[in-house]
């Protein structure tokens, strides 16, 4: 066990080198660079400007040395200038003297970097983002995976009955419609006062004025409340929730049809004891892959959905990143997916052996 | 309620008693004596007694203490105010950095920093008087040094971006690209003398521009996130670009003027006016930095309070001439015979404005020459373009995506494919758009009203300049333009005026489709919220109702 966590560990960081340098190697492209200079400097910099500008800030050197300073295995840069004779460097802070400053600065040392549409430390925005995100997430989940199980159990214990069939078309509309169309929806029918639902029920007076919930998520970043989250999380719900249902549904009606399922009953074991006592446990098992499947699918969903409800987690900052070229910030949102995607499935594969006696990892 | 009090002084200018002739003779609007005569250094009150009329300066009504308010407004990064390039920029740090004067939304300046000014009679030279009593929020007095000090550094044109250096004009020396020497005088502790080789009316405008933010004169050059010094009642708490910027009142700060709110916060909603409006009904900010489009309708449908001004504020869909095949004057003659801008003015903006006339001088202004129209022909264009020999070009329309980008250059494609020309058009976002604004062939940009008609020319359309999008370098313009400067009568600009705007359509050098008005809704409560000409919102004066 301790060798497979090991090696799953060593792949991970590979995937993380070649997936950063790839990052890397597309935001220091001429035109994304040149874009970075103007978004930095002046919007309205001359192409010698740009060239100078980038120079001075360290963007001049190669591809690969620069990519060694970020990982942390090259020395960072250290310029003086020329006319005011002041010191420029990746490492060095401000009002720092050169010979003070560390000669490594880069992920091996724990830097992240610099970011720059922020004008901050990147380790200082990641933090609170993630922490976002995170919330974000725990109630998607809290509301996708319960309703996702139920309904694919209940779709699955009588395979072709009508409540099969009405839950299978459910799960199947809202697997079908991504965020950014669900989203919009719900913003019309729960989230305007001039259109759907909300106008109805103030005229029915039991709503006094308003909305039946807020189509922007921007206050939920201080404080979540049922009004201001109801809408984000029940979009990313709805989607992941109809792909785990039919999953759970299709396990389930498999185990159904099992031997031992047969053998019980003609036992005389009821069904609801049949149900909860001998398919579940069984039927959980490819569900659990899907839902921790379902992680690296959320973190592409919170990107449309932050940036829909304007809620500033770390979708919408993956957003603002890769459309403002912010090399450093883009790269740690590299690595943080990866790590995302790499742990659950981590995750998975044990929980897999726990779930299941028969697999066992070597 | 920070009106001014300048002093009123017995004896006025001699142009502004020659304004005011203009204006009793018809020849100048309200707005434009107003505009020219403050300009000059008369206060609002003694330009209004000049032509008999009450200030209509004290409606600015009085707030009631303390309260916090929301604006939604993009929040960019901050840098040196010099190389600002935004207006939000400037709304974001006027709380705690405040400018020499203030542009009123009448037209007429009033002065913050400055008590007051004159000019001698040719307008070569200017005496600031610094208002007294005025300290830092670190405690140093305010003094002609600070002013001197911002002088200089605004007309360092070495600095990467400093646009206040084309506004300073004739100070700069063109050779050292700095100060001309003696150029500023510091004659005492009060009072800022600034010499001027050539007359130059657009000195105050220039001050009261965005980028004119006055610092400390030991921190120029610096990032006001990072020092936190400033005059105003106001400090940053709080910084996230792209998200929200927080501003507190700064305890134990003796505040020259009044401020009302306990804090401000600037709320980033992102470029999608339909965001803008979600969180507008989810409650989450109580004025918005600029309404467009359908959305003036929306916010005023679900009970907020409108504010419009009408403004020289224009889209110029420009050409640039370096780009073939653009560099063709007949290509570009014949794209604007085929453009009708009452077309575009009605689907581009809802016909929120006025037309335009395909030249960058606003009929508000007050040396607006009035030009034959121009004659929309599309049979002509169509057989102009065939001559030049682009008949089957296929001309790429690039625009930014928001509201008024788009659909003023859909409707400027649709003009032009009904005249069989082949146009694809190409919607770059906003983190992308502004990029390379310079350099694309075909595209529109946003340009914010200037007080002057000369203003705009000076800082886009002569050779050269840092703004100067279409790449136009004509020397019978340069050299009108100088002349047009130095002319401060505005009949007499006028004639050099009307041969500027003839070269700007002969040369066919951008489509102008229409002049803006622009719109701000706020929440029922908030006061003195109203739309600036030029975007300007000074939070001094908001405040909530009593």
């Amino acid at each position: 066990m301790a060798f497979f966590i090991l090696r799953r560990v060593g792949v991970m960081a590979l995937t993380a080198l070649c997936l950063t340098f790839v990052v890397f190697f597309l935001t220091n492209l001429a035109p994304n660079l040149e874009k970075l200079a103007k978004t930095q400097g002046n919007a309205r910099m001359s192409d010698a400007e740009v060239i100078s500008w980038l120079d001075r800030n360290g963007y001049g050197g190669p591809l690969v040395q620069r990519y060694g300073e970020w990982l942390g295995v090259v020395p960072g840069w250290l310029r003086e200038d020329p006319v005011t004779g002041e010191w420029r460097g990746r490492c060095l802070a401000r009002d720092q003297a050169p010979e003070d400053a560390p000669r490594f600065c880069g992920l091996l040392q724990g830097d992240l970097g610099y970011s720059t549409v922020s004008a901050d430390e990147v380790s200082n925005i990641i933090g609170g983002r993630l922490q976002l995100t995170g919330i974000l997430m725990f109630w998607a989940f809290a509301v996708m995976v319960p309703s996702a199980l139920l309904v694919g159990v209940l779709a699955g214990m009588r395979e072709g009955s009508r409540l099969d069939r009405s839950l299978s078309t459910f799960s199947i509309a809202s697997t079908a419609t991504p965020e950014y169309v669900s989203g919009v929806i719900l913003i019309v029918l729960l989230a305007s006062s001039q259109i759907g639902l909300s106008p109805l029920l103030v005229e029915w007076g039991w709503l006094d004025g308003g909305t039946l919930f807020l189509g922007s998520a921007r206050s939920a970043m201080d404080d979540v409340t049922f009004w201001n989250f109801t809408l984000p999380v029940l979009t990313i719900a709805l989607y992941g929730m109809g792909y785990i249902a039919r999953m759970t549904r299709a396990s389930m009606a498999e185990v159904m049809t099992a031997q031992y399922i047969r053998t019980a009953r003609l036992k005389g074991v009821s069904f609801r004891n049949i149900v909860i006592k001998h398919a579940l446990r069984n039927a959980l098992i490819a569900p659990f892959t899907v839902i921790m499947l379902q992680f690296p699918w959320l973190l592409t969903g919170v990107v449309i959905v932050e940036t829909l409800f304007n809620y500033n987690g770390f979708g919408w900052t993956l957003v603002q990143a890769a459309s403002n070229n912010d090399i450093e910030l883009l790269l740690a949102c590299s690595i943080v997916a990866v790590l995302v995607v790499l742990v659950t499935q981590l995750i998975s594969d044990i929980g897999y052996v726990f779930l299941n006696p028969r697999i066992r990892i070597t | 309620m920070n009106a001014p009090t300048t002093r009123a002084r017995p004896t006025s200018h001699p142009a502004a008693e020659m304004y005011a002739r203009e204006y009793k003779a018809g020849q100048l609007s309200r707005r434009e004596f107003l505009v020219r005569s403050t300009a000059l250094g008369l206060s609002a009150a003694a330009a209004y007694s000049l032509i008999g009329l009450k200030p209509a300066m004290a409606q600015r009504a009085t707030p009631s203490m303390g309260g916090s308010l929301r604006i939604q407004q993009g929040v960019l990064a901050l840098k040196d105010p010099r190389t600002y390039d935004w207006s939000e920029m400037g709304n974001v740090s006027r709380g705690l950095l405040e400018y020499l004067v203030e542009y009123n939304r009448d037209g007429s300046f009033s002065g913050m920093l400055l008590e007051g000014w004159e000019t001698n009679a040719d307008v070569t030279q200017y005496t600031l008087r610094v208002r007294p009593g005025v300290t830092w929020n670190n405690g140093d007095a305010f003094t002609a040094e600070d002013v001197a000090a911002n002088f200089t550094a605004w007309c360092d044109s070495t600095v990467e971006g400093n646009s206040m250096a084309a506004r300073m004009g004739g100070l700069v020396d063109a050779d050292t690209g700095q100060a001309r020497a003696g150029g500023i005088v510091v004659v005492d502790d009060l009072t800022v003398q600034i010499n001027l080789p050539t007359p130059d009316i657009t000195l105050v405008p220039g001050m009261a521009d965005y980028p004119a933010a006055i610092q400390h004169r030991d921190l120029i050059g610096t990032n006001p996130l990072d020092h936190n010094v400033g005059t105003g009642a106001y400090r940053f708490a709080d910084y996230q670009v792209g998200i929200s910027a927080r501003l507190e009142r700064t305890p134990d700060h003796n505040y020259w003027g009044n401020a009302y709110l306990d804090d401000v916060t600037f709320i980033d909603l992102g470029t999608d006016p339909a965001a803008w409006f979600a969180a507008a009904e989810a409650g989450e900010f109580d004025l918005t930095y600029q309404t467009v489009g359908e959305f003036v309708d929306l916010f005023s449908a679900v009970g907020w309070e409108r504010s419009d001004a009408t403004t020289g504020a224009t889209l110029a869909v420009r050409f640039n001439q370096l780009n073939a095949p653009y560099d063709n004057v007949e290509v570009r003659r014949a794209i604007l015979e085929a453009v009708d801008l009452n077309v575009v003015l009605e689907l581009g903006i809802n016909g929120q404005g006025t037309t335009g006339e395909n030249h960058h001088v606003c009929p508000i202004h007050p040396e607006y020459a009035e030009l034959p129209p121009m004659t929309v022909d599309k049979a002509a264009a169509m057989a102009r373009l065939q001559a030049a020999g682009h008949g089957d070009t296929d001309f790429t329309l690039i625009s930014l995506d928001d509201g008024l980008g788009r659909f003023t250059c859909d409707a400027v494609a649709a003009q032009m494919r009904d005249a069989g020309m082949t146009v694809t058009r190409e919607v770059l976002p906003g983190s992308t758009f502004w990029n390379d604004w310079l350099n694309y062939p075909f595209s529109a940009t946003e340009w914010n009203h200037r007080e002057l008609g000369v203003q705009i020319l000076n800082l886009a359309y002569r050779s050269g300049v840092a703004w100067n999008e279409t790449a136009f370098s004509n020397a019978e313009f340069d050299s009108l333009l100088d002349q047009a400067n130095g002319i401060q009568d505005a009949d007499a600009r006028r004639e050099v005026m009307a041969r500027l705007q003839q070269i700007m359509q002969e040369e066919a050098v951008t489509i102008v489709p229409y002049w803006r008005s622009l719109f701000r809704h706020y929440r029922p409560g908030v006061v003195n919220a109203d739309m600036h000409p030029k975007f300007e919102i000074n939070i001094h004066h908001l405040g909530l109702s009593a």
